[in-house]
């Protein structure tokens, strides 16, 4: 169903939808990781206070080691002592502390061997130092080498600590610089993202409005042309209805309950609801076309009755067809229409259809036979004239003589009369065969018939190419025969006949007056002659039955000839004029369609 | 299967004629075309007797000279007509000469025995022979007419009409109608 | 022309043209025997009659009471001692198709009947000299077809 028109709306919508959730999650991941990092900087930071604390609290305890050496060296006294002892303590302390906060640097472990190193030597010097400053080991050499080296080792000490701080430093430094970094980026980032996601939403939002819109437009349109469909459907005596094959719901419009008799709506339709409203004779042909219907996927015309509560009979008409919506739902559609009044209009045509056929047969056969009996006691009138011989005459008075000559006359007219008359019924009683003809033979045909004629008038006939038409042979024949005829016979006196057949195609649109527009190409077929022509106001009427225009006795002719073309040309579609200029010529033109 | 068979009457005949002749113990002599001479004597008798005999089958004893004399100028024309190139001959002149007489003369005995002339003799045998041709249906009209010597297919036409009232084709048609008939 | 007199049958119901005909062929110059019949049956009867001697031309009228022309030639073309019978229609009728009709169904002549006398004499004169010629010159009855207006 191709008319619905496409939401798109749906789908997009869910792409912008899961694509901002998306965004949001992502956001949030990063804000996740944005605390994680400023933990992590900030334990970073305690890390490394902690490394410094450690080392200074190793540098002064050391110190304190060494003013205490100082001291007691000086003044000999145990209590500066205390200090020394308790120093190596925390020396010792200060190094597991700091061996486990190294833990991660290898560099700064190496630094700390170092640094203990040194430590040890300095206690060893310490150690020295007390010994070479005890009364008793005296010595003040190796007291002084001790005191220098202790310095010395205090201020490589003191060096490496400063080293292991350095490094921490830096590296602190160099952390907090890729945390800056980081940071530095993610608020651009998050930003952009959250622009991103607005933009989406807005775009989303848009959508959403502008499909309302058309839903909105759609939906007046769709009231509208479902009103008119109603009003259309009273109007022009129709009606609809659908059949959801899948779901089984049957649907009639209002006016298929109006046209069944009953007022809309009054009963849900089933699919045998409507059956019950068929004409008892109808009902099997209706129900089988129903079945039909969801295995052929249309319905072809059926024509059935219907017979109303009110008892009525009406004529119905249906049509249906199988249809898919663009969700693959199976949808009959069917259309009723009350026919009745165009039915009973067809009924009457027919009947009077009949009446004129049989009507027309009656005229036909009496006219035939009319003219074939009227023919029999018409010949042994003048058989018998004829039998009258030369002697018999002589006897009779000249008034009975002349009665009898003019007995012969009559009786001759009427046979020409009759014979035209004979013709002319057969030109609209025979079973009209069209063969595919030559007509140069039909015309030759005719020719030969009017031989005597020809030659007592010393006519001379030419004739162009004639074209291969389907048409009744005799027929034509007898209008070659008819037209030539006419032309010998109403010749210019004293001139000789001269008679010239012409032929072209035509196109029916160059006459558009005249030819059926219907049929593209005719043959034009000009009958010229230098005959005395006739009066051209007459050029209608000459083809009338019985029309003449001249007195019997000036030229003999029954006024059915013409008339017996005109029917002739009209049996095959075609057409045929006269013209004429009196005393040069007429011209007779045949058309006859291709 | 349609087979067409030609028959040659001429053979039938003779062959008919001897034995009828050799029964009647008739002593006979074959003259050509469609003739015999007998040269017993026979009294009239005898005549008669031989006459009712072959009478009943279509044989006449022509005892005339004159109506011997019209006998051959018919077989003439019928050769003539039935001869495959008999475009080259005037009949006049064919007959003359075949049978040794003037044309002037073999008219006049020929319509003084018939009561119709030469030439409407032989028109007939055209005519007979276009019909033969037409049935057969194995040439056109225009075929059969020049092979007749006529001048064009309206010529043999118009004669045909005039002679038999009817058209070559009318008759064309009613022959194969005839057949059709028989099926 | 011919020893023996010609035999002609005529079947027609109307009596003024038995009248014609006869007095026709009374005045041609051929010896002719000229006998009638006056409708289909008799014509059937007369011609399946063992004693009658068969006519040499027949000529038969299509419009007959009791049988029609045509059903009589249709039957005589079936019987096999009649279908050699030259037969002339003799009829009012000018229908094309009823001619050519008559002529498929095996007529030999169609002659229409003419309205002078003199017409009509000349025409059965040449009926019966054609007939002689066909009789004389080997000439095929089967096509005969003669059609004389």
């Amino acid at each position: 169903m191709k008319w619905i028109p496409n939401f798109n709306s749906s789908n997009s919508l869910r792409v912008i939808f899961v694509i901002a959730v998306f965004i949001l999650l992502f956001l949030s991941s990063i804000a996740y990781k944005h605390n994680q990092d400023l933990n992590e900087s900030s334990k970073l930071v305690m890390h490394t206070y902690e490394i410094n604390v450690q080392l200074e609290r190793l540098m002064s305890a050391i110190k304190d080691a060494e003013t205490g050496q100082r001291g007691y060296i000086i003044t000999r006294n145990n209590r500066f002592l205390s200090p020394y002892l308790y120093s190596r303590d925390k020396v010792n302390a200060s190094f597991v502390t700091l061996k486990k906060l190294t833990a991660d640097n290898a560099v700064q472990q190496k630094n700390l061997e170092n640094l203990f190193k040194l430590i040890i030597q300095r206690f060893v010097s310490f150690e020295n130092c007390l010994k070479y400053s005890d009364p008793k080991t005296y010595d003040k050499r190796k007291l002084d080498n001790h005191m220098f080296g202790g310095r010395i080792l205090m201020e490589n000490i003191r060096f490496q600590v400063d080293q292991m701080n350095d490094i921490e430093k830096k590296y602190l430094k160099k952390r907090l610089e890729i945390y800056d970094q980081e940071i530095s980026l993610s608020p651009v980032f998050s930003i952009s993202l959250f622009l991103t996601a607005l933009v989406f939403i807005l775009l989303a939002y848009r959508q959403i409005s502008r499909d309302f819109q058309r839903l909105k437009i759609f939906n007046k349109r769709l009231l509208i042309s479902s009103g008119l469909m109603a009003e259309s459907e009273i109007i022009g005596k129709f009606s609809t209805w659908q059949w959801d094959l899948d779901a089984n719901k049957i649907d009639y419009s209002d006016n298929q309950f109006r046209l069944l008799g009953v007022t809309p709506n009054s009963f849900v339709p089933v699919k045998e609801t409507f059956l019950d409203f068929v004409h008892p004779d109808d009902k099997e042909a209706v129900a089988k076309s129903m079945d039909k219907i969801v295995e052929k996927r249309n319905l072809p015309f059926i024509y059935y009755k219907i017979v109303r509560p009110s008892n009525e009979i009406r004529y119905f008409k249906s049509t249906g067809k199988l249809l898919m919506d663009q969700q693959g739902s199976k949808i009959l559609l069917g259309i009723n229409f009350d026919i009745t009044d165009e039915h009973l209009l067809n009924i009457e045509l027919q009947e009077r259809n009949r009446e004129l056929e049989k009507s027309n047969k009656e005229l036909a056969s009496f006219n035939h036979v009319a003219s074939h009996d009227l023919q029999e006691p018409l010949r042994k009138i003048q058989t018998f004239i004829s039998r009258i011989s030369e002697e018999d005459k002589a006897v009779m008075s000249a008034g009975g003589k002349d009665y009898l000559a003019k007995i012969e006359v009559s009786a001759k007219r009427m046979r020409v009369l009759i014979d035209d008359l004979l013709l002319f019924s057969r030109t609209n009683t025979t079973k009209k065969e069209f063969i595919k003809s030559n007509l140069n033979d039909l015309l030759e045909n005719a020719e030969a018939e009017l031989i005597e004629v020809i030659h007592e008038k010393k006519a001379v006939i030419n004739a162009s190419k004639l074209p291969k038409l389907s048409v009744i042979p005799y027929q034509i024949e007898q209008l070659f025969i008819n037209l030539i005829g006419n032309s010998l016979k109403y010749n210019r006196a004293g001139t000789a006949p001269e008679i010239s057949i012409e032929s072209e195609k035509v196109l029916s649109e160059d006459y558009p007056d005249l030819l059926d527009q219907s049929i593209k190409k005719f043959h034009k077929i000009v009958f010229k002659d230098n005959g005395m022509g006739f009066d051209p106001q007459f050029k209608e009427t000459i083809f009338i039955l019985f029309q003449r225009l001249h007195s019997k006795t000036d030229y003999p002719g029954t006024g059915i000839g013409l008339a017996i073309c005109k029917k002739i040309v009209e049996n095959h579609k075609g057409y045929i004029l006269a013209d004429s200029t009196p005393n040069v010529g007429s011209v007779f033109t045949v058309f006859l369609p291709e | 299967m349609k087979l067409f068979i030609k028959f040659d009457i001429n053979t039938i005949c003779s062959l008919y004629l001897k034995q009828n002749l050799e029964e009647q113990n008739i002593n006979f002599k074959t003259l050509g075309f469609g003739e015999i001479e007998i040269e017993d004597n026979l009294d009239v008798e005898a005549l008669e007797a031989l006459k009712n005999n072959l009478a009943p089958n279509g044989f006449e004893v022509v005892e005339n000279q004159k109506s011997v004399l019209v006998q051959k100028i018919k077989d003439a024309i019928i050769e003539l007509v039935f001869l495959e190139d008999s475009n080259n001959y005037k009949s006049s002149v064919f007959l003359a000469e075949k049978l040794n007489h003037s044309y002037g003369y073999l008219s006049n005995v020929f319509s003084e025995v018939t009561y119709s002339s030469i030439e409407n003799f032989i028109i007939l045998q055209k005519i007979e022979r276009a019909k033969q041709l037409i049935i057969i249906n194995e040439m056109s009209l225009t075929e059969i007419a020049f092979l007749l010597n006529y001048s064009s297919v309206a010529h043999l036409s118009t004669q045909f009409k005039n002679t038999t009232g009817i058209t070559p084709s009318a008759f064309q048609r009613i022959i194969k109608k005839r057949r059709e008939n028989l099926k | 022309m011919q020893k023996n007199a010609l035999n002609i049958l005529l079947a027609d119901d109307d009596e003024d043209d038995r009248l014609f005909f006869k007095d026709a062929f009374e005045e041609i110059k051929i010896q002719t025997k000229v006998q009638f019949v006056h409708d289909g049956m008799q014509l059937m009867d007369h011609l399946m009659d063992p004693e009658t001697k068969l006519p040499d031309i027949l000529f038969l009228d299509l419009n007959m009471p009791k049988k029609t022309g045509k059903e009589c030639l249709i039957e005589i073309k079936k019987t096999d001692h009649l279908k050699n019978i030259i037969i002339a229609i003799y009829s009012t009728s000018s229908s094309e198709e009823d001619i050519e009709d008559t002529f498929v169904q095996g007529a030999n002549i169609y002659i229409k009947k003419p309205s002078d006398f003199n017409t009509l004499k000349k025409i059965i004169n040449e009926v019966v000299t054609v007939n002689w010629h066909y009789h004389t010159s080997g000439l095929n009855r089967d096509n005969f077809l003669l059609r004389l207006k």
